[in-house]
């Protein structure tokens, strides 16, 4: 009996030896690639932030605004935003092919899948940005010219297109990464849908006034009646 | 032996107004005279004119060069007898040469015997012969027109203690109009002169021939019926002699002086004149095209007469303050040079002696429509003296050659009638015609060639005309049609080279052929027709359709 | 003669024929005018943008000037329109003296060419003075006019104010002095005119001139300058001529003039207004900072006639509704101000939005350190530029009340006087901007 117990050890080790055997070279391999791939990121991501250093990104991105948008995010510059991106992202893509090298199944498919949701993702995150920019310099053109042409509730009319803008954008967000796409499209489209109908109620009665002269003022291009209290200031 | 005198023969006539006192002395006496004026036809000839205006050579005290009338049918002896005028005429005549006189007919010298006998006393026969009054009032409001030298159209005569009516000088009386004695007598006159053969009258003068209380006396209809008179009598009895006017007046005022037909054949066009000077100046065409588009039709018989400069001053009467002044200060900025509101100086000084903006001037001379005349020495570039007292410094001696006066005559310097004009620029040795003659780039070739090419059509004396006016005003573009020939004219009156479009349409698929060297240009197209000229450059476009 | 080919092809892109002429600034017809023209010594130019109501008085007054002071100097009316729709460049034309339009009644001793090119369909300030400027180059106008199509109160005697200094006394800028109604003309002397002084060291009283005289010399140079690149060359080139005239090598003259014609104006005008010039005023600092940063102090710039005595009807002003519109602005806008202003300036004008009409106060070192502050935002593009141009507008509000109050019973010398001490106060900050430019946040 002992022979049998000895025996079935030493085949079970032997099957351990056999298997570490079979998976140490991808293992090394794997680890090989994803130090490669951080050399080959780490490059990628010098090499872009010199480029968008000589393409003056940061100017670019300043006179958008951008820059603001992340500096109160506490985010770093756009620049170096952009370079760290690109590492990371080239990195973990690296270290998801060495992953996918060590041949477990199952796992190569939430990969390849991961892969092919990269690009979506990316999508996303820009569309993400540029609408937050545009929310940020929409609300506040609209914020400007409503103050400057004395329209009551200038703040609120800037908060409802900065709230629409960003809801519009989220939308889009959630499409493209096929998360919950019909659910978010439905729920985007009510509510869309109601704050304009109340802004044509409100607007439509309570500023049919409001509207009329606006209308008069752009129609009838002959008449402008000076009023009595502006100064000319030139 | 009499030219035949045609019909509307002053049409295509290239009239050259000659002073016989100033032209060429043959007897040495320091004075031209008809003698010589004859030996120098071959001249006037060669130069390419068929007609010649004389200026007055009658007996005269000769205190306004002539236009003081003693005597109306004979010859002053300075200029030789009667005889010699006629021996003049024929040899004009047979060089197909018409000769035009002087008829001073409004005004007499005092020194006529006709005065003489009117101012003997109140109750001689030739008493109304001129305009008498006991006081100077008569006529208030009449402008003067020797302003730098006469203060009242009234002068005081002693003798008879009245006063006598003067538009010009205090020395030449004018005749009463309305005296039909007068009217007959100055007909006996002219038709003296016509028996003899002369082809044509310049009458001198003749707005102010009658006078009207309440009037400017000036362009009176009274004035047009003593006209219409001799017009009569002429037609009837020398038909194809010629009326030619001298009314410095607006072109509506000159109208009249036509008639319908029944009155003058010809009017100096004068308001043009002074605005061809200024167009060239301004360097804009706007005066001139302004003063034709206000210049009325005339009768198919008649025909303006125009001219750049002649014995007179360079009349500034028939333009505005605005303008006169300009004139003044850009030709004649020395005042010795200004006179009863006019310039007295010749054609080439004014320019400049530009030798191109003398030919542009002459080229819109011999274009326009009209009868040019070509004043004695401009066609050689004569300067002036104007420091001659009067209109004096116009009238210098012809210059012939470079030697011995000019040229103009054998006699001693200090004894001419005039100093000849001796500058460097302008003396004789420098501009004459014996000089000019030997080379074909001369001036006086020049002349010459236009001449020609002008007389080569009669389409620039009877045909009709119509102004292009492209945008570029600095441009004077105009057409001149008669029956089926056609004529482009174009004249760069700035000073630097200019590109103008012409609209052209109307004559699209003419081909264009330069007159001067006969070389041909594009053909008109839908486009408008591009032109580029040098400074001062004109063009003359026959047009032809192959 | 890249529109000729344009043609050829048959083109009928619209956008590329308007592209052609922003490239080439002459149109082929354009061109082909000005050939007529020929040389000139003064061009007269009239930008232009649906003006048929004043349009034909102005240019009847601008030629009567001519005729009566110019007689016989070549001249010619050029108008650069933005695409105008109710005919103002046919009734341009239809203005030309010459002797195809027998009709005109006008006496003129030479053509007085009245032409038009449009520059653009839509108006751009810039743009025309361009092709006016690339007119009198081509033309070589000795002087060039440039005339409000507004000015319906110009008086023919009053282009030759303008022009005889550069025709006669070898100036190459003449900017008027207007008459004005004691509280007309806020922005010129409570912005343009302290900032200008302050800045570029030279006291212009209007920096800012819709209607001005230029020599020959300076309109070429101010042609082929770099600042036509610049967005702030193409808002506000009046502004920009006014500076590059007085930084440059140049002759610099005012002339009194007589009224400001003023046109009807909308609350809108004033942010177009702000930005023509505030804008290009603060974008024309940025390029130029070596040569501004040093200049302390101002001299002054020669003043040619004397003012007319006019008695003006006086404005009345709802100085209520200025204090609301001051004090909405502060509140409404403090999110944008936190991104101009420093901390203490923006607590200081919140202090001041709560004051009552009678008590009301933006003091003048407050109003410069406000300006000062704005510029230097501007300088660093803390937001977009146009919303801190946009941004001021409400502020410049609260100092135009504060111009009411103070003034509304002094004389015009008194108030000249309180402009000048004004200006002495943005002399002073100076330094305080400089500071500001260089920090960074």
């Amino acid at each position: 009996m002992r022979e049998i117990i000895i025996t079935e050890l030493i085949q079970a080790l032997q099957e351990l030896v056999h298997g570490f055997e079979h998976y140490l070279p991808r293992l090394v391999v794997m680890l090989i690639i994803a130090f490669v791939g951080w050399v080959i990121a780490y490059l990628l991501k010098v090499l872009v932030r010199s480029i968008l250093r000589l393409t003056n990104f940061s100017k670019l991105s300043e006179s958008a605004g951008a820059s603001q948008l992340l500096n109160k995010a506490a985010l770093p510059s756009s620049t170096e935003l952009l370079s760290r991106v690109v590492f990371w992202v080239a990195w973990v893509g690296f270290v998801l092919l060495g992953v996918s090298v060590l041949g477990i199944v199952g796992l190569q498919e939430y990969i390849s899948r991961f892969f092919l949701f990269l690009p979506r993702l990316f999508v996303a995150l820009v569309i993400l940005f540029f609408g937050s920019l545009a929310a940020s310099f929409f609300s506040r053109a609209a914020l400007l010219a409503a103050v400057n042409a004395n329209l009551p509730s200038s703040r609120l009319l800037s908060i409802s297109i900065r709230i629409i803008i960003s809801i519009f954008t989220l939308s889009m967000v959630f499409e493209v990464l096929g998360v919950a796409e019909q659910t978010m499209l439905i729920a985007f489209g009510t509510a869309f849908g109601a704050v304009m109908l109340s802004l044509a109620i409100a607007f439509g009665i309570g500023g049919k006034d409001l509207a009329r002269e606006f209308l008069e003022r752009k129609l009838a291009s002959g008449k402008k009646e000076e009023k009595e209290d502006e100064l000319s200031p030139l | 032996m009499p030219l035949k005198r045609e019909q509307g023969w002053y049409k295509d006539a290239i009239i050259y107004q000659i002073h016989v006192r100033s032209f060429y002395d043959s007897n040495g006496d320091g004075i031209g005279d008809f003698n010589g004026l004859a030996q120098k036809l071959d001249y006037v000839q060669e130069l390419g004119a068929n007609a010649i205006w004389l200026m007055p050579f009658f007996p005269s005290p000769l205190r306004d060069d002539g236009y003081d009338i003693a005597g109306y049918k004979s010859v002053h002896p300075n200029y030789g007898t009667l005889e010699d005028f006629k021996t003049f005429l024929s040899s004009a005549h047979d060089r197909g040469i018409r000769v035009i006189i002087e008829m001073v007919a409004n005004h007499t010298s005092d020194e006529h015997p006709w005065f003489r006998e009117s101012r003997s006393s109140q109750d001689n026969p030739k008493r109304d012969w001129y305009v008498w009054s006991d006081t100077d009032t008569k006529y208030a409001g009449t402008r003067i027109i020797f302003v730098d030298t006469e203060k009242s159209n009234w002068a005081w005569d002693p003798i008879s203690k009245s006063y006598y009516w003067h538009r010009f000088f205090s020395h030449q009386p004018d005749l009463n109009y309305d005296n039909p004695a007068v009217r007959e007598e100055m007909w006996n006159v002219m038709k003296f002169w016509l028996d003899l053969g002369i082809d044509g009258f310049r009458l001198d003068a003749v707005p102010y021939l009658i006078e009207r209380e309440g009037t400017s006396c000036e362009n009176l209809p009274e004035t047009h019926e003593v006209i219409r008179e001799l017009r009569k009598k002429i037609d009837e009895q020398f038909p194809g002699a010629m009326l030619l006017a001298e009314a410095n007046q607006w072109p509506a005022d000159l109208r009249p002086y036509f008639g319908n037909g029944d009155e003058f054949h010809m009017a100096f066009h004068f308001p043009l004149m002074p605005r061809m000077f200024m167009g060239l100046r301004l360097e804009d065409r706007k005066p001139i095209t302004e003063i034709l588009q206000q210049t009325p039709e005339i009768p198919a018989a008649c025909q303006w007469c125009l001219f750049l400069r002649n014995h007179d001053e360079l009349t500034l009467e028939m333009v505005t303050d605005v303008e006169r002044d300009y004139m003044y200060d850009i030709y004649a900025k020395d005042k010795t040079m200004r006179l009863n509101l006019g310039i007295r100086r010749r054609l080439a000084p004014l320019l400049d002696n530009d030798r191109r903006r003398i030919e542009l001037m002459n080229g819109m001379l011999m274009s326009l429509p009209g009868t040019p005349i070509i004043y004695y020495g401009d066609e050689i570039g004569m300067g002036d003296n104007i420091y001659l007292g009067d209109r004096n410094g116009v009238r210098t001696p012809m210059q012939w050659s470079g030697g011995w006066n000019g040229g103009f005559s054998a006699a001693d310097p200090e004894s001419l009638y005039s100093p000849p004009i001796l500058n460097p620029v302008y003396g004789c040795q420098a501009v004459n015609v014996l000089s000019q003659k030997r080379t074909a780039h001369s001036l006086l070739s020049w002349m010459k060639h236009i001449i020609g090419i002008r007389r080569s059509s009669s389409v620039f004396g009877s045909g009709s005309i119509e102004f292009l006016y492209p945008a570029n005003h600095r441009v004077l573009a105009y057409v001149r049609q008669l029956a089926k020939e056609t004529v482009l004219v174009v004249n760069n009156l700035s000073s630097a080279a200019q590109a103008v479009e012409l609209d052209l349409r109307r004559y699209k698929g003419n081909i264009l052929i330069e007159m001067f060297g006969r070389n041909i240009f594009p053909r008109i197209g839908d486009l408008p027709y591009l032109l580029t000229m040098g400074p001062y450059q004109f063009y003359w476009f026959r047009l032809r359709r192959i | 003669m890249s529109g000729l080919v344009g043609h050829i092809r048959g083109d009928s892109n619209p956008r590329w024929e308007v592209e052609l002429a922003e490239e080439t600034l002459l149109t082929d017809d354009f061109l082909r005018q000005l050939i007529n023209v020929g040389e000139v010594d003064i061009l007269i130019g009239l930008s232009t943008h649906n003006n048929a109501k004043t349009i034909e008085p102005v240019i009847r007054a601008v030629q009567s000037g001519i005729l009566k002071c110019f007689p016989r100097d070549r001249a010619v009316i050029i108008n650069a329109d933005g695409g105008s729709q109710d005919g103002t460049p046919e009734l341009v034309i239809g203005a030309s003296i010459d002797d195809v339009r027998s009709l005109s009644k006008v006496y003129a001793l030479r053509t007085l060419h009245s032409i038009s090119t449009q520059y653009a369909r839509s108006p751009d300030l810039g743009t025309a003075l361009r092709t006016i400027l690339a007119a009198a180059d081509l033309l070589r106008a000795k002087a060039c006019v440039v005339v409000s199509p507004d000015s319906t109160t110009i008086q023919p005697d009053q282009l030759q104010l303008l022009v005889r200094p550069v025709y006669n006394d070898n100036f190459d800028l003449v900017l008027p002095i207007y008459r004005r109604q004691k509280f007309e003309g806020v922005l010129m002397r409570n912005l343009l005119y302290p900032m200008t002084r302050a800045i570029y060291g030279y006291r212009v009283l209007e920096p800012y001139a819709s209607e001005f005289a230029i020599s020959g010399r300076l309109a070429t140079d101010f042609l082929t300058s770099e600042s036509w690149n610049n967005d702030w060359g193409r808002i506000g080139p009046e502004i920009c001529l006014t500076i590059a005239a007085i930084t440059g090598k140049y002759r610099v003259c005012q002339s009194y003039l007589g009224t400001k014609a003023q046109p009807h104006r909308s609350a809108t005008d004033l942010v177009a207004a702000m930005r023509r010039t505030a804008g290009a005023l603060f974008s024309s600092m940025d390029s130029s900072f070596p040569l501004w940063s040093t200049i302390t102090g101002s001299q002054p710039v020669p003043i040619l006639g004397s003012p007319t005595e006019l008695a003006l009807e006086p404005v009345r002003v709802n100085r209520k509704r200025l204090l609301e519109m001051f004090a909405a602005g502060v509140s409404q806008l403090e999110p944008v101000f936190e991104s101009i202003l420093s901390a203490s300036t923006l607590s200081e004008l919140q202090k001041i939005a709560k004051l009552e009409v009678g008590e009301f106060d933006y003091p003048a070192d407050v109003w410069a350190r406000t300006v000062f502050e704005f510029a230097a935002s501007y300088h660093k593009s803390v937001i977009s530029r146009d919303h801190i141009v946009q941004a001021l507008v409400p502020l410049y509000r609260g100092r135009t009340l504060t111009f009411l109050l103070e003034n509304r019973d002094r004389s015009e010398e008194d108030i000249e006087k309180s402009v000048e001490s004004l200006c002495d106060e943005f002399e002073r900050l100076k330094p305080y901007l400089l500071e500001g430019w260089a920090d960074r946040k």
